[in-house]
This record gives structure tokens, C-alpha cells and sequence, in this order.
């Protein structure tokens, strides 16, 4: 399971899995888009080039996570499918394959105002990689 | 994940979780017995804990009766830093900054609206955009725009032409808070917030007509203007994209202030920075632009609510009397001026998922209300009651005047999508009387009535511990959810 969904009472919590830390964000952008809508059923219309920055690799998932909800609000833009490029314990450089959210075609899911650092976690796990980040919704 | 921390009874309306270790002070929670089981299953009270250790706090680290677990600070939270030594904290105010309720009236009776209601929801639903990332087509602003909005807050929507004066004087802080910077705000949260002024969101805000139910002072009641069987409207929303992305801008910035200022923290997302730093009053003044927007947009909301009204019931503005009664904000950091062991001193209040709720006679306290006190709208789920309160001289000296914000949730989105799952809840709701339209079936389904305490509890809680007083229960009759 790439990523699973933990019970919050106001919120909710992602448990998130990768096999390295790459593979442990592009999951964790998927977890997000699949919060707000039926993945599958976004076409893989639109790039989007991404790169964003942080103190550390825990605020850099934080980073990265609030960097696709601003391209959500701006453009209504969804990944379906996320590659990161380059990643360093402080940068990331990443494409995301996806379309604007249209609600005709889309399945309405919840919004996420934010990632937060609330219990933000990053641990080498059994030779992988597992995060906790809760959202503010 | 339960709570292993301690608690005291002091009464019947308040628990004190004593000062041990690094707290700098007691915390205070106002609860049931009846409520404290369920609070205690999650790490609120650990959250109250925490905020005592932040730097300069005065008084106690509190939590009013509809608290639950949030982010750093609870929901429901309420701490105060004096501006010496205390700390102004992003995550004390959230990332709906200004997320706040406003209550119209009418002179319409129930009956006048009866079989008008489903028509009504559906024309609120088309006049405000609601829903997954809503955005309106016909107003995209400008950033000279944007900067103005978050300057003059509800002013700059009167000006322009929706709604009036007179709806100023019945805001909290006039619809603007004061020292508000736009140029602080960056260009990520102006692209956010650029179509997204005038829009409902999503989540738990809503847009609802209901009627009043029941009052339980008819003196207060009158003088607020409300009457038994009267139609009223509530709004609840806040900043949009634009607060969020403000929030989490200054998260970031808060997480090197603590570093740069030795301020230890139990959880990063409670990063701060002292109100004397220049970080800290950057923050203040992004935070009041971030404010300012919601003030904006629920104004708004508001004129295309009148507009609806007008349109359905083919009534002028002066026969349908939708007037203000009063918006408050539930998720802001305030400088105000409160006594201290008997002194005046000036300090930062942190109103996570609380209430403002001054006495009569306070100079911040409206005109309009000087005698009954400062009106406090508490909603509650979509399918029981909301509360209309007002401020107490007990809530000025105990709470820094303050009180709760909503029913709170009880179950998780998760428990909540289950229990839903295989019913019809606007089907379930319609044949309580109640019209409701979502933008997406996960929204209501996630808002159910099971998933919130009763909020009626959480408001004996406040009335009988004396931090506000019950004037009215609005019962709803159509809602449109976000």
C-alpha cells in the first residue's frame, strides 16, 4: 500500500510509503489528489514543473504537499501522476502529469486548506521509507 | 491515542490541568463531566499543555467546552501573550485565518418562506460560488484591488457597493482589523486569493436559512431584533486560499524565528516568534490583511444573499429587513487590552476556534450593543440548532473574553464517511424539513449531524459557566455546503 489515510477528529492524517524517499513523494502527491477528487479519472493532459525548497527533508513534504494545493487554487490544477526529478534533503525538483479540475467530469472530494507540521514524521522503515503528515481540511 | 494528562476538577463547568514541568502556566478547560471522556481519547488536552510552555503567556492556557483535537494549538484554544516577553504563533490562528460567522435577520415569518425554501437554496447555491477550489468568473481582481480589500476589509466591499454602512458597525473591529501591510503578503497567496473573494469554500463552511426557534431572554432577544419564528440567515467562511497560503508562509518563517530565539517547542507546528521581534509584527500585519479578505468576503456573501432574497420572494430590501446582526471571527490573534492582577495591560489574544465575547459597556463592545452585550453566533451541525449568545463581565475577567465556536466535531471525516455510507443524508435531512445543497456528496456526507457534539451542550457548558449568555436557538431550513 503506497499510502493510507489515518483518522483525525477535525482532520486527517496520511501514513505514506515509498520504497525510497522519491517514490515516498510522488506517493504523497498522489495520497493528496486522491483526497480531493477520483484520481483515476484525471487525464494526463498538463506538465507542470515544480520546484520547491525547505530547512530539512520532513518541511521539504510539507513544502511539497502545500506547493500542489496552490497550483490546486490557481490554475485548478490536479496531478495524476508525479515524478520527482531531484531530491536532496532540502530542494526538489519535480513533474506532475494531470489536468484542471473540472466539476462536470471530476468527483468532488474533500478540500485540504493545508500539509501542517503537526507530527510530521520521516523514518527509514524495513530498507524503505514512511511518512505521517496530518492536513488541515 | 489517549491523554495521559492531568486534570483537576474545579467545578462543574471547569478542569485544570496543573502546572507541571515545562508549563509556564495552569492550563483551564471548560467541560462536562459528561464531555470529558471523549475529549480525553485524543491529544487535546496535550495540546492545551503545550501552549502553557510558549513564552509570556498570561493568565491561563485555555479551552472552551467545544475543544478537539487540532494542529498545534487545539481548537478551541485561547491563550494570551503579553508584548514584552510573549509570542504571537501562525498556528494559533490557523490557516483559515478570520474564519468567522455573521447572523442576519429579517422581518419575515417561518410561514412567509414555507415552500419558497428549496427555491431559495438553489438560488444561493447558483449566487455563490461554493465547492471544491470555487473561484468566480466574473470578479478576478487585480493586485492594486487585492491590496485595497485587505486594507479596508468589509469597508472596501460597502464602498463598492455591496452592502451598506450600517453593516460596518455591526462586524467585529468594523470589518477591518487596523495595521493590516498587503505588502507582506506574498504573491502566492495574492494568485490564490485573486478569484476567490465573494466564494464559500468548502469543508464545513455553509450558508444557512433557518428561523428562531426558541429565545430565553426576551428582553436580549429584542434588543438584538429577533422574535420567535423569524427567518434568519448565517454565513460561515473565511480568507480562502489567500489566509492559507499567509499561514503557511509565516509557519515557515516562525519555524527559523523559534530557532533564532531559543524558544523551545513542543510541536513545530506551535513555531512562533516574540511580538517585539520584527518577524512577529510582520506576521500581525499579513495575518489582519489575511483577516481583512474574510471580513471582504463575507460582506459579499452577504449582498448576494440579500440579492437571492429579493429575487425568490419578489420583496424590495426594506420589506425583507436582512440586516446584520452581528460577524464575529473564530480563528484570529487580536491586541487588546485586558487587566491583569488589576492592571490594564495590552496583550496579544489567540482565538483558535473561539469566540470573541465581550460584556456590555466595553468600548469594543458595538454601539448597538453597549447594553446587551457583544452578540456571539455559535453553529452547530446542519441538521439540529445553532446559538445566538452574547458577551458576559465573567467572560472579560476569566476567558480574556472569550467563548466557544461551534458544535465540534466528534467523529472523524473517516467514521463520519462510514456511518453515511448507504444513506441518502440530504434525502434524510429534507424529510426533517430541512433543504440541503453540497457541492459534492463527500462534503455532506463528511458534515452528517452524528459527526458533531450536540452543540447545545457545548453552549450549557459556556451559559452555565458564565462566559456568555443564551439569547435565542435558530432551528435551519435550508443550507448550502461548500
Amino acid at each position: 500500500m503506497k499510502y493510507r489515510q489515518l483518522s483525525h477528529t477535525a482532520d486527517l492524517g496520511l501514513r505514506i510509503r515509498g520504497a525510497t524517499r522519491e517514490e515516498l513523494f510522488e506517493n504523497a502527491g498522489a495520497a493528496l489528489t486522491a483526497i480531493l477528487t477520483d484520481r483515476r479519472r484525471l487525464r494526463r493532459q498538463k506538465v507542470e514543473e515544480i520546484a520547491v525548497e525547505a530547512p530539512d527533508l520532513e518541511t521539504l513534504l510539507v513544502a511539497w504537499l502545500n506547493r500542489l494545493l496552490y497550483l490546486y487554487d490557481v490554475d485548478a490544477f490536479l496531478g495524476r501522476e508525479f515524478q520527482i526529478l531531484e531530491l536532496s534533503s532540502q530542494s526538489l525538483k519535480a513533474q506532475a502529469r494531470g489536468e484542471a479540475y473540472d466539476p462536470e467530469r471530476h468527483l468532488a472530494g474533500t478540500a485540504v486548506k493545508a500539509a501542517t507540521y503537526h507530527h510530521l514524521e520521516i523514518t527509514e522503515r524495513n530498507g524503505g521509507w514512511e511518512a505521517t503528515v496530518i492536513l488541515d481540511l | 491515542m489517549a491523554s495521559q494528562v492531568k486534570l483537576r476538577q474545579l467545578d462543574d463547568y471547569r478542569w485544570e490541568i496543573p502546572r507541571e514541568g515545562k508549563m509556564r502556566t495552569r492550563g483551564l478547560v471548560f467541560a462536562s463531566g459528561k464531555m470529558l471522556p471523549k475529549i480525553q481519547e485524543d491529544q487535546s488536552l496535550q495540546q492545551v499543555a503545550n501552549v502553557a510552555t510558549l513564552p509570556g503567556i498570561e493568565g491561563a492556557s485555555m479551552a472552551m467546552p467545544d475543544i478537539h483535537w487540532g494542529y498545534g494549538f487545539p481548537i478551541g484554544g485561547v491563550a494570551a501573550f503579553n508584548l514584552e516577553e510573549g509570542v504571537v504563533s501562525p498556528g494559533g490562528v490557523g490557516y483559515d485565518i478570520n474564519c468567522g460567522v455573521r447572523l442576519l435577520r429579517t422581518h419575515l415569518a417561518r410561514r412567509e418562506v414555507d415552500g419558497r425554501i428549496e427555491e431559495l437554496v438553489n438560488t444561493l447555491f447558483k449566487n455563490i460560488p461554493s465547492g471544491l477550489g470555487s473561484r468566480r468568473k466574473d470578479l478576478k481582481l487585480t493586485i492594486p484591488t487585492l491590496h485595497q480589500v485587505m486594507q479596508y476589509g468589509a469597508g472596501w466591499a460597502v464602498k463598492n457597493g455591496f452592502g451598506h454602512q450600517g453593516d460596518l458597525e455591526h462586524i467585529e473591529a468594523q470589518g477591518r482589523i487596523p495595521g493590516a501591510d498587503p505588502e507582506l503578503v506574498s504573491d502566492f497567496a495574492m494568485d490564490r486569493g485573486k478569484d476567490q473573494l465573494g466564494t464559500l469554500g468548502s469543508g464545513n463552511h455553509f450558508v444557512e436559512v433557518g428561523y428562531v426557534l426558541e429565545t430565553y431572554d426576551d428582553k436580549l432577544a429584542g434588543a438584538l431584533g429577533l422574535f420567535k419564528d423569524q427567518v434568519t440567515v448565517i454565513v460561515h467562511t473565511g480568507s480562502r486560499g489567500l489566509g492559507h497560503q499567509v499561514c503557511d508562509d509565516y509557519i515557515k518563517v516562525m519555524l527559523k524565528a523559534a530557532a533564532k530565539y531559543n524558544i523551545e517547542l513542543p510541536d513545530r507546528q506551535l513555531c512562533c516568534a516574540p511580538l517585539s521581534s520584527p518577524e512577529g509584527k510582520r506576521y500581525l500585519a499579513a495575518m489582519a490583511a489575511a483577516a481583512n479578505f474574510a471580513f471582504a468576503n463575507r460582506q459579499m456573501i452577504t449582498h448576494w444573499v440579500r440579492e437571492s432574497f429579493e429575487q425568490i420572494l419578489q420583496m424590495g430590501p426594506k420589506d425583507l429587513g436582512l440586516e446584520l446582526i452581528y460577524d464575529v471571527a473564530h480563528n484570529i490573534a487580536k491586541i487588546e487590552e485586558h487587566l491583569v492582577n488589576g492592571k490594564k495591560k495590552k496583550l496579544c489574544v489567540h482565538r483558535k476556534g473561539a469566540t470573541r465575547a465581550f460584556p456590555p459597556g466595553h468600548p469594543e463592545t458595538p454601539a448597538a450593543y453597549q447594553k446587551t452585550g457583544q452578540p456571539v453566533l455559535i453553529p452547530g451541525d446542519m441538521g439540529r440548532y445553532s446559538f445566538v449568545l452574547v458577551g458576559t463581565e465573567q467572560a472579560l475577567t476569566e476567558t480574556f473574553g472569550s467563548t466557544c465556536h461551534g458544535a465540534g466535531r466528534e467523529m472523524s471525516r473517516h467514521a463520519a464517511l462510514k456511518t453515511a455510507r448507504g444513506r441518502n443524508i440530504v434525502q434524510e435531512l429534507k424529510a426533517k424539513g430541512i433543504i440541503v445543497r453540497g457541492a459534492g456528496r463527500a462534503t455532506v456526507d463528511e458534515e452528517i449531524p452524528e459527526a458533531y457534539k450536540d452543540v447545545e451542550a457545548v453552549v450549557e457548558v459556556a451559559h452555565g459557566a458564565g462566559i456568555s449568555r443564551k439569547v435565542a436557538k435558530l432551528k435551519p431550513l435550508g443550507v448550502i455546503k461548500g
